[in-house]
């Protein structure tokens, strides 16, 4: 928990979105469609590209394990009770370099720039929204 | 000539070769970046292209499985088998292996792709109708199974082989005390192409209900609201902004219309205004989950609607309350796979994950503590459910 609120800390004083107003989005919209690989993407979404934005939902690791990350999936569920969720489900958020945090239980609030688009690995789509996460709080 | 020797060797292997050119290690290199690649994304696009080689991969999942452990497999990978469209019999045989495993954390998953998988069951030579039979036995055997996702994808099983319309109500008339669970069944179901009874997903849209913080009303919500939108399609309204009352009804409209059933306008759950002061989710994939909020008077809540409560009696409950802090951890323990116990107290504030067998002697000490004064307030059958949720988390 220490680590946690030094890591909010610290991401609090670095990286110029912590002073500007981020848009609040939700899950609603970023998962509110029928992902198809090769679609185009609805405008609402298309819309928040390289926005700063804060968007509540839960962390968890992209590879079972413990420890602190630098990197974490943001999701809209808390039990896996959907099972695995779909690619527009998913904010894969990268903390900045060298910072490191605990994966934090129950709800958190991220903000930090969001890119929007399909990115593809060896052909195969492996995102489509990714964060520069600069704050992870608690709620 | 020695072509001649080259076609006349090269023949019977090419009978065996995999259709679509892969060569068998291929599979192997395809399975183990869907159970290990470090990247989410790249484990996902692996495991679907394991799911669609159908058999071809089975061998290679296998052997994986047997190397390392059937629970190296990871979800999505049981995930993208259950959902892809194969139908070889090595594929069902696997699902049916995984489902039939009690210990293995995603046969709820391999249930759900047996049960996708029964409306092409065979009919006709008494064989098939043998296939036909055992299936549904196996889904009667699991239609009551502790775990919300095993026996939502057993129902929907038994829902998609129904003979009539009235077999397939019987199925979603079940007695069901999991609002998830109401959600799911009927939106797999509508998934499906066919049309359940639609009331648990109108209701979803009202719920605004959680679980300790957890918005899981919303969540379901959010569910059923798109179970709603692919099924009716144009006929879905644009929704009122904001407006939560007014989108409800004319998604309620449309349902109608397009249904034919009678429905009602949801009532708006919320959380009661007397607020837990602590509480524990027990997520398991063996036993089912549990959730336990306290109230500061003694009351306890079960369930993640906390439709059933208990009332402990006040001394012990007090000496409890005293001794709360044992529950005040300070991180998550364990590693997380599947099953995991949250721990949540709102003074001293705490939310902590805690892995099977990860659960500190104190805190294991306290919650025994609960169970015992559950079972003094004449609560037998809910402190044995907590005992034997608990009996998991417990340190070895």
């Amino acid at each position: 928990m220490l680590r946690a609120t030094l890591t909010f800390l610290l991401l609090s004083s670095i990286g110029e979105t912590a002073c500007s107003d981020p848009e609040p989005v939700g899950f609603p919209v970023l998962a509110g469609f029928e992902y198809k690989e090769g679609m185009t993407l609805p405008k609402e979404v298309t819309d928040l590209d390289e926005r700063v934005v804060e968007i509540r939902g839960f962390m968890r690791r992209e590879f079972a394990g413990s420890g602190p990350v630098n990197s974490f999936m943001l999701i809209n569920d808390a039990c896996g009770c959907n099972g695995t969720p779909m690619m527009n489900e998913i904010v894969f958020c990268t903390l900045p370099e060298d910072v490191t945090m605990d994966i934090l239980p129950g709800v958190v609030t991220v903000t930090g720039k969001l890119y929007v688009g399909e990115e593809k690995e060896d052909g195969d789509v492996i995102l489509i929204y990714a964060m520069d996460a600069d704050t992870v709080t608690a709620n | 000539m020695r072509l001649l020797l080259l076609a006349v060797v090269a023949t019977p292997l090419l009978a065996f070769w995999p259709t679509n050119g892969q060569h068998p290690d291929q599979w192997e290199k395809h399975v183990r970046k869907a159970c290990e690649s470090r990247r989410f994304g790249i484990r996902l696009a692996a495991a679907k292209r394991v799911a669609e080689a159908g058999a071809e991969a089975v061998p290679a999942i296998q052997a994986y499985a047997k190397s390392k452990g059937r629970n190296a497999l990871p979800a999505s990978l049981i995930d993208a088998i259950a959902d892809s469209d194969t139908t070889s019999p090595e594929t069902e045989s696997l699902l049916q292996n995984w489902a039939e495993d009690r210990d293995f954390f995603w046969r709820a998953s391999a249930m759900r792709g047996l049960a996708l998988r029964a409306v092409g069951l065979p009919k006709g030579s008494p064989d098939n109708q043998a296939q036909t039979a055992a299936r549904i036995a196996l889904f009667e055997k699991y239609r009551e199974d502790p775990a919300w996702k095993m026996r939502t994808g057993a129902r929907l099983g038994l829902a998609l082989v129904a003979a009539d319309d009235d077999a397939a109500r019987a199925v979603f008339a079940l007695p069901e005390a999991d609002p998830r669970a109401r959600v799911r069944l009927a939106r797999l179901y509508l998934e499906h192409g066919r049309t359940p009874p639609l009331q648990p997903l109108i209701d979803a849209l009202a719920d605004q209900r959680t679980f300790m913080d957890i918005p899981w009303g919303p969540r379901l919500g959010l569910e059923a609201s798109k179970a709603l939108n692919a099924w009716l399609g144009a006929d879905f309204p644009k929704l009122v902004g904001g407006d939560y009352a007014k989108s409800i009804a004319a998604i309620l409209a449309a349902a109608k219309k397009k249904s034919g059933q009678e429905l009602t306008v949801p009532p708006t759950k919320t959380d009661p205004a007397v607020e837990a002061i602590g509480g524990i989710e027990l997520a398991s994939c063996k036993f089912g989950d549990q959730f336990v909020q306290w109230l500061a008077d003694g009351t306890l809540k079960f369930g993640i609607d906390g439709g059933r409560t208990a009332k402990l009696p006040s001394e012990p409950w007090q000496k409890l309350l005293q001794q709360q802090t044992a529950l005040a951890l300070k991180k998550n323990s364990g590693v997380v796979v599947c099953d995991k116990m949250q721990v949540v107290l709102i003074d001293p504030k705490t939310r902590v994950n805690i892995a099977p067998e990860s659960l500190p002697a104190e805190a294991t000490e306290w919650l025994k503590r609960l169970v015992l004064t559950l079972e003094e307030a004449n609560e037998a059958g809910l402190a044995t459910d907590l005992r034997r949720g608990l009996g998991q988390f417990e340190r070895r």
